[in-house]
C-alpha cells in the first residue's frame, strides 16, 4: 500500500485489522451511450471479523461492489483500482494481480459469495451433493472430510442434511436453496463471505430467520461478512458497520446503530423515512423525491444533489469529500450538521412518540369514523369456507404408475368479506396458499368446496348457468395485478394500445380522441411524464415500477370493483414502495374500489391498512388464522403466528429495543401435501401444547366489534382445555 | 390421475383413432375402397359373391355384416396384428411391412442420430463463438435449408451425385450379387445404398444446431454457470455437465417429434431413391390401389410415431429430474 493512499483515505483510522483493503475501485462499461462508471472510485477498509452492511438501491452499484472482491466483474466491464487481502495466516495478496488459476484458487477458498438468486443458483439437473462434491475436488480438497463439513454447516442451517444433499435443486424451497447455497459457500472455509442481496427473493419470514443463523455463522466459523442489499432495516440490527452507496460512490460509512439514530447524510435520513416499517406513524414515511442518476452522465460536485432539499451552489460544483462525524462515522456531505433539520426523522428529539411492537404504547392510528363494513351493507365479494384442493403430483419415475396422488390443501375452509372502497391485505410466507386464495377470490381458481359469491351471486354458477349478473361482468368487476407487471402486459404492444384495449371494450362512447386524452391524462396522473413519449413505449422499456404503473392503469380502466394485488411491491426497491402504495390508493379513491392485497411484508401490510382502515388477514397453510385492523394485529397480535411475522418484520429499532429469538421452533414451513393435524402451526409454535395436536382451534372473536379481530388459537379462548395441557415443546 | 397413464392412455386412443378412421374410410366412405376392389374384381370376371369373399379376406371387412359387427372384427384382427392381404404383393401386409420396416429404421436411426450429434456440436460451437463467422455462416445455411423441401434436395442429390458422378447408387437398399450377411462387402454396399436418403434428411436438419445455439446461448446467461465458475470448476465439467446437458434437454423431445417428421418424409424419399422401406411400399400401395397394403403402412407409420412419442415423454423425466408433468408447483 503506498503511502499515497493511506492519506487521502485516513477515514478508516478505526480499522484496527484490515483483511481487506479497497482502494479506488472503478468499474466501466463501455455502453451505446457512452462509457458509463458503475462504481465510482471506492476505497474501503474492512475489518476482520466484523459483518460490513452495505446498503444501495437498485442501480447504486452494490452488485459491481460485491463482484469486485472477487475480481469477477461480468463481461465488458472492467475492474480498476487496488484490492488486497489480508489473510490470518498473514501476507498480502494482490487480487487483482492474480492470474488466471490463482484466482481460481482463491475464489471460494479465501472469499465465497452468495447471490441473490439462490433459485437459479444450481445447476437443475445435478443434485445437492454433487454440487458439493465438485467443489470439493476442484480445490484439491479431501471428499470425505469435505462432505462431513458440509453436513455439520446444513445441520447449522437447521436443514436435513441427508434429504437436502439427496435432493435436486427443484425439489427445495426457495429459503432451503438460499441456505444451501449458503452452506456451498463455506464448505471450503472461506475468510470472507460477500452475500449479494441474499435474502431479496424470500419472504419476511425466512429473511428474517436467516439474518439470524447468519450471525451464528459468523461465529461459528470466524468469518468477516459483507451483506449487500436494499433493504437498509434489514441489515441494521445484523451489521456492526453500515456504508451507504448511492450513485456508484459511498455517501456515508458509520456504525450500524449511529447510522439509524443520527444518519447524518440527507440521502440516509429519506432512505430511512422512506422504508414501512411497523412503529412509525404511516404518515411520516415519505418517497424518496425524483431518480437516482444515469452511470453514464458525469455528475459534478455532490451526486444527490438534483434530489437534496439543502442542496446549493456549492453542491453543484465542489465534490463533498468525506467529513468526519465520529471517528468511525463520516458522511459526504457539506452540510451534514444541518441535516437533521432539513430531513427531520420521526424518532429525532424525545423518540417516545414510537414504540416497539410489544410496548404498551398503541402507535398511532387515525380512530376509523364509521366502519363500512358495519353499516350494515352488502359486501361485494363474499368468501364463504372456500377451499382449492390440488393434486401434486410426485415423481420417482415409471415403477410408481399406481400411486395415488397426494392433495395439496392450497386453501382450506377459508370465509371472509370485502365491502365496497374497502381493502384487506392477506399476509402469510411462501406456501402459506395466499396467493391460490386471491386468485379464488377473483375467480380465476375455481374452489373445490364453499361459495365465491360476487353482489350475491355464486360466480362459478353464473359461469356455468348463468345467474342475475352475467360471467362475463364479473369478470370485468374482478381484476388482478401481478407481482410481476413484465409478464402481465403483452410485450409486442406499445403502452399506448394495451391501455387502449380495455376503454374500446368497455367504453364505446369513448373516440379515438377521448381514449388518447383519457390514457395520457392517467399516465400523467402517475407520474410517468411526458405521457406522450410513454405511449410510444414497449414494456421492455419500462423500469419495473413504471410497468407496475401502467398494469395498475390498466386494471384501473376495466372499472373494476375489486382488484387482487399480489405482492404489487415486493418486486421494487424498499425506497420505491410507499410510492407506489400511496399512488394505489390514490387510484383507489378516483375509481372507487376495493382492493385485496398479498403480501409477505406486515409492514406494506400495516401501510396500506392503515391509511384505508383495511383489515389484515394471517394466512398459514390454507387457514385463515387471525384476522383484524392493523393496529390490533401489530400491537396485540393474538396468535402466536401473527406474532413471528411481526417478530420478521425488519424494525427501525437500535439493538436494545429487540428482540431477537425467533418465537418459532422451526424455519421451515411443513409439507402442504401433509398439513400436521390439530393446530397447523403446533409444529413450529412456541406455546404448542398437547391438545394443540388433535384439536383444531375455531376463529373467535378476540377483539371488540370495531377491531374485528378473530384468532384461531385456543390461547384466544379463557376457558379452553389448552391451559391445563401438557406442553409439547421440547428446550 | 398420474401423468403417466394419462400419457399411456392418450397413445393408445390415438392408435385406435386411427384404426377407426382407416376403417371409416374403407368401410363407408363413398367410392370407397371396398366397393372399388369389388368392381375392380367383378372386372376381372370374377363372381360377386367371390369378389365379396375376397374382400373381406383381404381387407378383414365383411361386406355384408353390420357396420358395428364389421368394425368390432376389424379391429380385432388388427389387434392380433392382421392386417389384410396386400393384392400387389398377393402376400399378407405383415408379412410385407415385416421386411421393409428394419429397412427403413435403419435409415432413419442414422438420420436422427447424425442429425442430432450434428446438430449438438455446431449449434455448441456457434453458442461458443456467438457472431462469429462460424455461426452466422451456419445460422444463414441452416435458416436457407430449413426452407428447402427435402425431396427437392433429394432429387438433386439423386441427379448429381447418383446418376452424373455415380458416387452413389441410384435406387436398392442392398448391394446386387453379394450374398446377404454379417460381411463387410454387404454391410459396406448396405451402407452405401442408405447414404444418399440419409444425407437429404440431414442436410435439411439445421433446425437441431439452431435450437441448439439458442438453448446454450441462453444457458450461457444463467446465474448457476456464473456460480460455477466461481466456485473454480474446471472448464470441461462447465462445458459438458453445465452448458451442453441444460442445452440438450430441450431438443430431446424435439428429437423424437423430428422422428415423427422424418418418417413422413421417408415415404417421398424412399421412393425417389426407389429404397424399399415402408415408405416405398405405401407409395406403391397407392399407385397400384392396394388398399390393405397403404392402410396397413398408414397404421404401422402412425403406430411408430406415437410410440416414439411416448417414449420421449416418458424417459424425460429421466434426464430432467423436474419433468413430471402435473400441477407441482401449485401455491
Ligand atoms: S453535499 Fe449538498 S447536495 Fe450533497 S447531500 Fe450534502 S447538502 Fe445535499
Ligand atoms: S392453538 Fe396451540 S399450536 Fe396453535 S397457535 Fe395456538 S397455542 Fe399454538
Amino acid at each position: 500500500m503506498t503511502e499515497q493512499a493511506v492519506s487521502n483515505d485516513d477515514r478508516d483510522a478505526s480499522i484496527t485489522d484490515p483483511i481487506l483493503e479497497v482502494r479506488n475501485a472503478t468499474v466501466k462499461f463501455g455502453m451505446d451511450r457512452g462509457e458509463s462508471r458503475v462504481l465510482d472510485d471506492v476505497s474501503i477498509d474492512i475489518e476482520r471479523n466484523e459483518i460490513l452492511g452495505v446498503v444501495g438501491e437498485s442501480g447504486s452499484g452494490k452488485s459491481m461492489f460485491a463482484s469486485a472482491f472477487l475480481d469477477a466483474i461480468v463481461d465488458p466491464g472492467t475492474l480498476s483500482g487496488e484490492i488486497s487481502y489480508y489473510p490470518d495466516s498473514g501476507g498480502e495478496v494482490d487480487v487483482l494481480g492474480l492470474t488466471k488459476s490463482e484466482l481460481n484458487q482463491f475464489r471460494w477458498e479465501e472469499i465465497a459469495m452468495v447471490f441473490q438468486g439462490a433459485m437459479s443458483s444450481f445447476n437443475p439437473v445435478r443434485k445437492i451433493n454433487t454440487h458439493f462434491v465438485e467443489t470439493l475436488t476442484a480445490h484439491g480438497d479431501t471428499v470425505s472430510e469435505g462432505m462431513e463439513r458440509a453436513r455439520t454447516i446444513l445441520s447449522d442451517l437447521y436443514m436435513d442434511p441427508e434429504r437436502v444433499l439427496r435432493s435436486y435443486p427443484h425439489e427445495l424451497s426457495g429459503g432451503m436453496k438460499q441456505r444451501v447455497l449458503i452452506a456451498l459457500s463455506l464448505v471450503l472455509e472461506p475468510e470472507v463471505l460477500v452475500m449479494d442481496e441474499p435474502t431479496a427473493a424470500l419472504d419476511l419470514l425466512m429473511q428474517r430467520s436467516i439474518i439470524s443463523l447468519i450471525e451464528d455463522i459468523k461465529e461459528k466459523y470466524d468469518l468477516t461478512i459483507v451483506f449487500i442489499t436494499h433493504d437498509l432495516p434489514l441489515v441494521v440490527d445484523l451489521a456492526d458497520r453500515i456504508g451507504v452507496l448511492y450513485a456508484f460512490e459511498f455517501i456515508e460509512i458509520g456504525p450500524a446503530n449511529e447510522l439509524l439514530e443520527e444518519a447524518a447524510h440527507p440521502y440516509t435520513r429519506a432512505l430511512l423515512k422512506s422504508t414501512p416499517n411497523l412503529t412509525a406513524p404511516v404518515d411520516e414515511m415519505r418517497p424518496i423525491e425524483g431518480s437516482a442518476p444515469d452511470p453514464v452522465n458525469e455528475i459534478s460536485g455532490c451526486s444527490y444533489h438534483s434530489r437534496c432539499p439543502m442542496a446549493d451552489q456549492r453542491c453543484e460544483v465542489e465534490d463533498p469529500g468525506p467529513y468526519i462525524v465520529d471517528t468511525d462515522h463520516d458522511v459526504h456531505c457539506h452540510y451534514w450538521e444541518e441535516a437533521s433539520e432539513a430531513v427531520p426523522m420521526p424518532n429525532d428529539g424525545s423518540g417516545t412518540e414510537t414504540g416497539s411492537p410489544d410496548s404498551d404504547q398503541p402507535i398511532s392510528v387515525q380512530t376509523p369514523e364509521t366502519r363500512p363494513r358495519w353499516a350494515g351493507e352488502n359486501p361485494v365479494l363474499s368468501l364463504d369456507d372456500v377451499e382449492v384442493h390440488f393434486e401434486a403430483t410426485q415423481d420417482e419415475g415409471l415403477l410408481n404408475l399406481f400411486t395415488d396422488p397426494e392433495t395439496v390443501r392450497a386453501v382450506d375452509g377459508i370465509s371472509f368479506d370485502i365491502y365496497e372502497n374497502d381493502v384487506v391485505v392477506l399476509v402469510g410466507e411462501s406456501g402459506c396458499g395466499k396467493t391460490t386464495l386471491g386468485k379464488a377470490a377473483v375467480g380465476l381458481e375455481r374452489p373445490t368446496a364453499g361459495r365465491v359469491e360476487y353482489r350475491g351471486q355464486d360466480v362459478w354458477e353464473a359461469k356455468e348457468t348463468g345467474g342475475d349478473i352475467p360471467f362475463e361482468d364479473i369478470r370485468q368487476s374482478l381484476q388482478i395485478v401481478h407481482q410481476d407487471p413484465g409478464n402481465a402486459l403483452n410485450s409486442y404492444r406499445k403502452v399506448f394500445s394495451s391501455l387502449e384495449e380495455p376503454l374500446v371494450r368497455w367504453y364505446d362512447d369513448l373516440d379515438g380522441n377521448d381514449r388518447r386524452q383519457r390514457i395520457l391524462s392517467m399516465l400523467k396522473h402517475v407520474g410517468m411524464s411526458p405521457p406522450e413519449d410513454y405511449i410510444e413505449r414497449y414494456p421492455h422499456q419500462l423500469s419495473g415500477g413504471e410497468q407496475q404503473r401502467v398494469a395498475l392503469i390498466r386494471a384501473m380502466l376495466m372499472n373494476p370493483d375489486v382488484i387482487l394485488a399480489d405482492e404489487p411491491v415486493s418486486a421494487l426497491d424498499v425506497s420505491l414502495r410507499v410510492e407506489m402504495m400511496d399512488l394505489m390508493l390514490e387510484l383507489q379513491d378516483m375509481f372507487d374500489t376495493s382492493y385485496l392485497f398479498i403480501s409477505h411484508d406486515l409492514a406494506n401490510a400495516r401501510y396500506i391498512t392503515e391509511k384505508t382502515d383495511g383489515l389484515i388477514g394471517v394466512v398459514y397453510l390454507g387457514k385463515l388464522v387471525e384476522i383484524g385492523t392493523p393496529e390490533r394485529i401489530i400491537n396485540d397480535p393474538q396468535h402466536p403466528y401473527t406474532r413471528a411475522l411481526c417478530w420478521a418484520t425488519p424494525e427501525l429499532l437500535t439493538e436494545t429495543d429487540r428482540t431477537d429469538d425467533s418465537p418459532m421452533r422451526k424455519i421451515d414451513i411443513p409439507d402442504p401435501t401433509d398439513p400436521p393435524s390439530g393446530c397447523r402451526y403446533h409444529t413450529r409454535c412456541p406455546e404448542a401444547r398437547d391438545v394443540c395436536r388433535e384439536v383444531e382451534p375455531e376463529m373467535v372473536d378476540s377483539g371488540t366489534d370495531e377491531t374485528h379481530q378473530r384468532a384461531a388459537c385456543f390461547r384466544a379462548q379463557e376457558n379452553h382445555e389448552y391451559w391445563t395441557s401438557e406442553s409439547i415443546v421440547e428446550d | 390421475m398420474d401423468w403417466r397413464v394419462r400419457r399411456i392412455g392418450q397413445a393408445l386412443f390415438t392408435v385406435w383413432g386411427v384404426i377407426t378412421i382407416s376403417f371409416l374410410l374403407v368401410r363407408l366412405m363413398p367410392g370407397n375402397p371396398m366397393s372399388a376392389m369389388i368392381v375392380e374384381l367383378e372386372e376381372q370376371g370374377i363372381s360377386p359373391t367371390q369378389a365379396r369373399y375376397l374382400v373381406e379376406l383381404r381387407l378383414n371387412i365383411d361386406p355384408e355384416e353390420p357396420i358395428p359387427i364389421a368394425y368390432v372384427n376389424y379391429v380385432g384382427s388388427m389387434i392380433q396384428g392382421d392386417l389384410g392381404h396386400s393384392m400387389y404383393y398377393d402376400r399378407p401386409v405383415v408379412e410385407v411391412l415385416a421386411t421393409a420396416l428394419p429397412w427403413t429404421l435403419f435409415v432413419l436411426s442414422w438420420a436422427a442420430f447424425i442429425s442430432f450429434f450434428l446438430g449438438i456440436t455446431l449449434g455448441a460451437l456457434m453458442a461458443y463463438w456467438e457472431g462469429g463467422r462460424l455461426d452466422l455462416g451456419l445460422t444463414g445455411y441452416a435458416t436457407v435449408m430449413g426452407s428447402v423441401p427435402f425431396y427437392v434436395l433429394a432429387i438433386l442429390l439423386l441427379v448429381f451425385l447418383g446418376y452424373r458422378y455415380g458416387i452413389f447408387p441410384t435406387g436398392g437398399r442392398q448391394p446386387t450379387g453379394v450374398e446377404p450377411g454379417f460381411n463387410w462387402t454387404y454391410i459396406r454396399g448396405v451402407i452405401h445404398h442408405a447414404a444418399l436418403p440419409v444425407i437429404s434428411m440431414l442436410v435439411v436438419s439445421g433446425a437441431a444446431s439452431l435450437s441448439m445455439r439458442g438453448n446454450s446461448i441462453r444457458v450461457l446467461g444463467e446465474d448457476y454457470l456464473r456460480v460455477a465458475r466461481l466456485r473454480g470448476l474446471p472448464d470441461s465439467t462447465i462445458a459438458i455437465q453445465y452448458v451442453a446437458r441444460n442445452a440438450i434437454l430441450p431438443m430431446y423431445t424435439g428429437l423424437m417429434i423430428s422422428i415423427g417428421s422424418m418418417f413422413g418424409g421417408s415415404i417421398i424419399l424412399e421412393e425417389v431413391f426407389a429404397y424399399r422401406g415402408v415408405g416405398y411400399y405405401m407409395m406403391s400401395a397407392v399407385n397400384q390401389r392396394d388398399y390393405p397394403l397403404m392402410l396397413g403402412a398408414f397404421t404401422i407409420i402412425t403406430i411408430a410415431v406415437v410410440i416414439a412419442l411416448l417414449i420421449a415423454d416418458l424417459t424425460y423425466s429421466k434426464i430432467d429430474p423436474r419433468a413430471g408433468g402435473g400441477k407441482s408447483e401449485g401455491l
